[in-house]
């Protein structure tokens, strides 16, 4: 009796496994009257609500489901192409485009918005959505690093407006625990701006690296000045909490760190980027673009292709810019917005409507996923290890077409 | 006959536990060794094939100076690691043996409580709260000593000594453990006897405690040999992770594989260096089980 219950225990739980091979069910409900679209996402509660309640504008015909997902970039690397596991959308910025696109998941959004319609839309969202003469991203907000200073610290008249003026305060400040300005010096997202601002980029558009062309080395010797009077560690909370502490006058930041900034009681001001003396052009970082990036498998399926052209041109107005703008100040990507008194008003959105002539969109080809660790060694080398310039660049020029020659 | 039926009904008792190995430790290193056969990646992501062992020809070029001081590295911490871990957890698991000890569970819940925090998080509360210059503790130390504040992740010797706290804090719960429990095993009567012989504590943890927990402890010390040498986290959180890296150069063979390879988002490439590590790490731990054996016989 007993090897008997042991032997169906047994049976039982080697059965287990497999009873995830059941066929799923049909979908409940009146499909015929009403279409559900998933979009995955990973942004904040706030942004998130404020796309849902203007999505839910569009109910009962359609009712669309947004799904937060942990690690959605590389979930969607898993199951892109399954029609059963992939979502019908995915909201996300738009530097991973280039990767999908390639891997084939991705569907244009002109099959879905027309070219009047989008160009309505700021131009710098547009081409960073803009991947092999294709649009993919349906541009809803973007975001960029702003200039922060401390009113208590830096007065009106002493903030700079060129980078040898910001690099003098520099000097006359820091000392003793306490900073002139403080940014995350060795780390190739805010570095950018610097190399940007001699002209010099990353990665052009071809996919070639540039990190040793004599711009972006003009760019990396100029920024070592500056690297040296900031604290050694330069990562995100080191740089942010000394902000935060009043500790550091100034600081180049994302606008997410203005919240909690302000929380920590801190006079807040923002102004433009300092210009570089040598160029006459300002810092330069990259920019994020937020939007709707419409998945092949759900497009190729006609009982949804109707209903992802009214969710994208739900998007296509300026109420969900203005929801956004208040829900969580981000620059809306439709232009009219910059119209409205909402908009207007608010300093730090305006700041980034400025800057968005200047900002960069961060590259969206997929060899620029391997440039991140690349230039952040790069930067570790000459900020903190003391490498000649050149000498580093070449390096990492070298380990940059090495890694880019392994991808394929 | 019968005996045959018995080894059936043996199997298929097993079979449920031999299928979840089969599906969570063979299939995975099955299904890499497939891949690192093809061309898996952005550009050939579902449409891949077959294409021999080019990647692994690929592969070689990471296997450069820069992976064989990564190597070296990753031995040196594997060893220093291995010895400071038994040794300590050998001394702290005898004190918890102590006859008359007050409040033992006590210590021994304490003593397991790195253990109870998530690894990510203990990393991070470590760079930020004790090793940084700016607000970690060792600096307010420093500061209140009037002496220089040190930048102690900047380094590549003090940057691997506070890996290498770090990786202690969090391993040697289990070590004290296994330790503890092999202890308690050993008959008390064979420390009577050394007693009236008047062995003293070094003498009888040489001669008595140790041959008796050796077979005890030997699955730990294999198991522990494994995760350290192709220890990650606590290497690449505390000086490598991208945008708050620190200055020093200290990699692994896997943070080193990390940055020069899977990072490429090629599959089949990673894969292929994946697997030769593997197998460089198979090859390593069935050494070092052959020399114990030739010890032993």
């Amino acid at each position: 009796m007993k090897r008997i219950f042991a032997l169906t225990l047994s049976a039982l739980l080697l059965c287990t496994p497999f009873s995830a091979c059941v066929k799923p069910a049909e979908e409940g409900g009146s499909a015929a009257q009403s279409v559900t679209l998933t979009i995955w996402h990973d942004k904040e509660d706030a942004v998130a609500a404020a796309l849902q309640s203007e999505l839910d504008k569009l109910q009962p015909e359609i009712r669309v489901v947004l799904e937060k997902k942990n690690g959605l970039t590389e979930a969607l690397k898993m199951v892109g192409n399954d029609p059963k596991a992939a979502p019908d959308l995915y909201f996300f910025a738009h530097d991973k485009l280039g990767v999908y696109a390639e891997m084939g998941i991705l569907t244009p959004i002109t099959e879905f918005v027309d070219a009047d319609t989008l160009a309505q839309f700021l131009p710098m969202t547009l081409s960073a959505a803009t991947y092999k003469g294709e649009l993919y991203q349906l541009p809803i907000y973007f975001e960029t690093l702003l200039f922060m200073y401390n009113r208590a610290n830096m007065r009106e008249d002493q903030v700079p407006a060129t980078t040898e003026q910001l690099y003098a305060y520099m000097e006359e400040v820091t000392g003793g625990g306490h900073y002139g300005f403080l940014e995350q010096h060795s780390n190739a997202y805010y570095s950018a701006g610097w190399i940007h601002g001699f002209g010099g980029e990353l990665i052009n558009a071809d996919g070639v690296p540039q990190l040793n062309t004599e711009q972006t080395i003009r760019a990396l010797e100029y920024h070592l000045r500056f690297a040296r009077l900031m604290t050694g560690e330069s990562e995100y909370a080191t740089v942010n909490t000394l902000f935060k502490e009043g500790r550091a006058a100034a600081t180049i930041g994302g606008p997410w760190l203005i919240p909690t900034v302000r929380e920590a009681g801190i006079d807040l001001g923002l102004a433009p980027m300092p210009i570089v003396d040598e160029t006459g052009l300002p810092l330069a970082p990259y920019s994020g673009v937020q939007g709707l990036h419409v998945l092949k498998v759900a497009a190729e399926n006609p009982a949804k292709h109707e209903a992802i052209k009214a969710v994208l041109h739900q998007l296509c107005n300026t109420d969900i810019g203005v929801a956004m703008a208040a829900a969580s100040g981000c620059a809306p990507a439709f232009a009219a917005c910059y119209e409205l008194d909402e908009v207007k008003n608010d300093e730090m959105v305006m700041m980034m409507h400025a800057l968005a002539q200047s900002a960069v969109p961060m590259p969206n080809i997929p060899e620029m996923d391997v440039m991140w660790n690349v230039v952040g060694n790069m930067l570790v080398d000459i900020n903190m290890r003391k490498v000649n310039v050149r000498e580093a660049a070449d390096k990492a020029q070298k380990q940059a077409e090495n890694l880019i020659a392994a991808m394929k | 006959m019968k005996g045959k039926r018995r080894t059936l009904s043996a199997w298929f008792s097993q079979a449920p536990v031999l299928l979840i190995i089969a599906l969570i430790v063979v299939f995975p290193i099955g299904y890499t060794a497939y891949i690192s056969l093809t061309n898996m990646n952005v550009y050939h992501w579902f449409d891949f094939q077959i294409i021999g062992l080019g990647n692994y020809l690929k592969a070689l070029a990471v296997f450069d100076s820069g992976f064989l001081g990564a190597l070296l590295i990753t031995l040196l911490w594997t060893a220093v690691n291995m010895v400071l871990q038994l040794v300590i957890a050998f001394i702290m698991a005898s004190l918890l043996n102590i006859q008359k000890l007050k409040a033992r569970r006590v210590y021994k819940t304490v003593l397991m409580f790195p253990w109870a925090m998530p690894g990510y998080v203990s990393i991070l509360l470590w760079k930020n709260g004790i090793f940084n210059s700016s607000f970690g503790l060792l600096n307010q130390w420093l500061e209140k000593l009037h002496l220089a504040p040190m930048r102690w992740l900047a380094g590549d010797v003090s940057a691997f000594i506070a890996c290498l706290v770090v990786n202690l804090w969090l391993a040697l719960p289990f070590m004290i453990m296994i330790m503890d429990g092999a202890l308690q095993s050993v008959d008390k009567s064979y420390y009577e006897n050394a007693i009236l012989d008047g062995a003293g504590w070094f003498t009888r943890s040489v001669r008595l405690t140790i041959p008796a927990i050796r077979p005890i402890i030997a699955p730990a010390v294999v198991i522990t040999l494994f995760t350290t040498f192709k220890q990650f986290d606590v290497i690449y959180l505390l000086t490598q992770q991208v945008g708050a890296k620190t200055g020093a150069n200290i990699h692994t063979v896997l943070t080193y594989a990390y940055e020069n390879a899977f990072v490429t988002n090629n599959y089949g490439y990673s894969s292929a260096i994946s697997m030769i590590i593997f197998f460089f790490l198979i090859a390593f731990v069935t050494l070092s089980n052959l020399k114990r054996k030739e010890k032993k016989a």
